[in-house]
């Protein structure tokens, strides 16, 4: 049976150590203005050992990503390989697809003289958007587009720990398990996962 | 000149910037929304993420235009069928809103004229097309916010006193104000009939609680402590915030359109009391029956004409 593949991230937080590379890298990459950081690295229970662990979250591309159902414009898009990317030239900023997110992905630069918000920026998995593949328009709107190149995603590249893992579901899944065999402990579900996609 | 120095001065501060040490980088606590809340807040998508998605992907453009075709159409037909009041404007005429009062009431009006429409060009984004002229929809229903924001404190107070609910108001609600007879007879209401002081709560109190879930997603992030207290997530307050506007949205835009056809339509001639603010003595009698008694009773009358 043929199955297609979707493009997934997945960051071990038993192997990321808030190097921050994935942020920095996303960021210099695709020249994002500041305030923007499409890759976070957040630390959770800091100081408090045992309980202390770092994680890297950025947009997951979700399946039936709800971004794309709330937005009023429809700007959104889903590949045929899960990735989720959205029209900046059709996008009006609403935030509605902040509110609909569960990992706070969507963000929105300010710009102009009174700050207003401006139209959403989100990570694209280094997979640029609409506009024609490798354009300087894809670039100054999007970033890079690394896939449309045969390239890793920027943060999964600079990953030092491989924490950061990039690819179709069945291949990043499989490197999971192996890990967690590897530790002698059974399938780990990463942490919210457990919720958020129940 | 010198004096003015304080004042330029509150304009000029660009806030604190808060040193943890000397000659250490600021400490920026950064955006809460960026912040271990934001892993912890994941499981908390269940709460509100996943009605807000239900709502929005269900209800909210259907039930926007259920309001915006069955409330003209009702309408519609009521001017067809029963018709609208005609009152004689002969004769004396009364002041009801001083001047004040009707400039307080017509800022409100155009905060109003902008946001309702750029609120739907919004939720309909998709009909027009999103990019440029929804954004720019965007910005006129922060400024129309703006605008209705300076009006509705003093517009709330202006008028509390006379929008206080009483006794005959049940019987104006038993009989729906006569809007459904052709008769003409005296309507039980003082100055504001209990159809008026519906659509003064719902704009005033309505209109302050849009303010604030406005402002919320206007701002998006924001640190207050009653976060914690409330044990919810900053996203959760905005998913609140967002759910919460579309809501009362829906009853707002319904009342403000039958002000609208009341004022223009229903009752030829009513608008003219909110331009010049002089009411008809035929119409202050049927329609505001105990404001005018009292008027006649406490003989305002001579003195309310003459200012007309």
């Amino acid at each position: 049976m043929y199955e297609y593949a979707r493009m997934k991230f997945y960051c071990d937080e038993y192997r990321c150590i808030e190097c921050n590379a994935c942020t920095v890298a996303c960021a210099e990459a695709h020249e994002l203005p500041v305030g923007i950081h499409r890759r976070k690295v957040i630390t959770l229970n800091e100081g408090i050992e045992g309980k202390e662990f770092s994680t890297s979250i950025a947009c997951m591309h979700c399946t039936d990503a709800p971004c794309a159902q709330v937005c009023p414009v429809d700007c959104f898009y889903i590949r045929e390989d899960g990735i989720v990317l959205h029209d900046k030239d059709k996008c009006i900023g609403c935030g509605y697809c902040l509110y609909a997110c569960p990992f706070g992905a969507p963000q929105f630069p300010r710009d102009g003289a009174f700050g207003v918000r401006g139209v959403m920026d989100k990570c694209t998995m280094c997979a640029g958007g609409p506009a024609p593949t490798n354009s300087i328009e894809e670039f100054e709107l999007y970033g890079q587009n690394r896939i449309a190149e045969g390239k890793v995603p920027m943060c999964a590249a600079v990953c030092s720990t491989n924490a950061l893992i990039v690819g179709d579901a069945d291949s990043v899944a499989e490197i999971k398990r192996a890990r967690d065999a590897a530790k002698g402990k059974g399938p780990m579900t990463p942490y919210g996962w457990d919720v958020a996609y129940k | 000149m010198k004096k003015l120095l304080p004042l330029i001065g509150i304009f000029a501060f660009a806030g604190n910037v808060h040193l943890a040490e000397p000659n250490l980088a600021p400490v920026n606590k950064g955006s809460t929304l960026i912040s271990p809340q934001m892993i912890e807040a994941i499981p908390a998508w269940r709460n509100y993420g996943e009605l807000f998605l239900y709502l929005q992907t269900h209800w909210v453009k259907l039930l926007f235009l259920i309001i915006l075709i069955a409330v003209p159409t009702v309408f519609l037909l009521h001017y067809l069928i029963i018709g609208p009041k005609k009152f004689s404007h002969e004769g004396r005429k009364f002041l009801v809103f001083p001047s004040w009062q009707r400039i307080i009431h017509w800022i409100a009006a155009l905060g109003f004229v902008l946001i309702i429409p750029t609120g739907i060009m919004i939720i309909y984004a998709k009909l027009f097309g999103g990019g440029t002229p929804v954004r720019f929809a965007r910005y006129l229903h922060d400024i129309g916010a703006v605008l209705f924001g300076i009006a509705v404190i003093p517009m709330f107070l202006m008028w509390l006193k006379e929008m206080l609910p009483r006794l005959w108001d049940i019987k104006w609600f038993m009989i729906l104000g006569g809007y459904l007879s052709k008769e003409k007879k005296e309507i039980p209401a003082a100055k504001f009939n209990a159809g008026q002081k519906m659509w003064y709560w719902i704009a005033t109190l309505g209109g302050i609680v849009m303010i604030i879930t406005g402002a919320m997603m206007y701002f998006q992030d924001f640190d207050i402590a009653l976060l914690n207290s409330l044990n919810l997530y900053q996203i959760d307050l905005l998913r609140l915030a967002v759910i919460t506007h579309l809501f009362l949205a829906m009853l707002i835009v319904a009342f403000f359109l039958t002000h609208v056809y009341m004022s223009v339509f229903a009752i030829k001639g009513s608008l003219d009391s909110m331009i010049d603010g002089c009411k008809s003595e035929d119409e202050l009698k049927y329609l505001h029956s105990v404001f005018y008694k009292k008027i006649i009773k406490e003989g305002k009358d001579k003195e309310l004409a003459e200012k007309c």
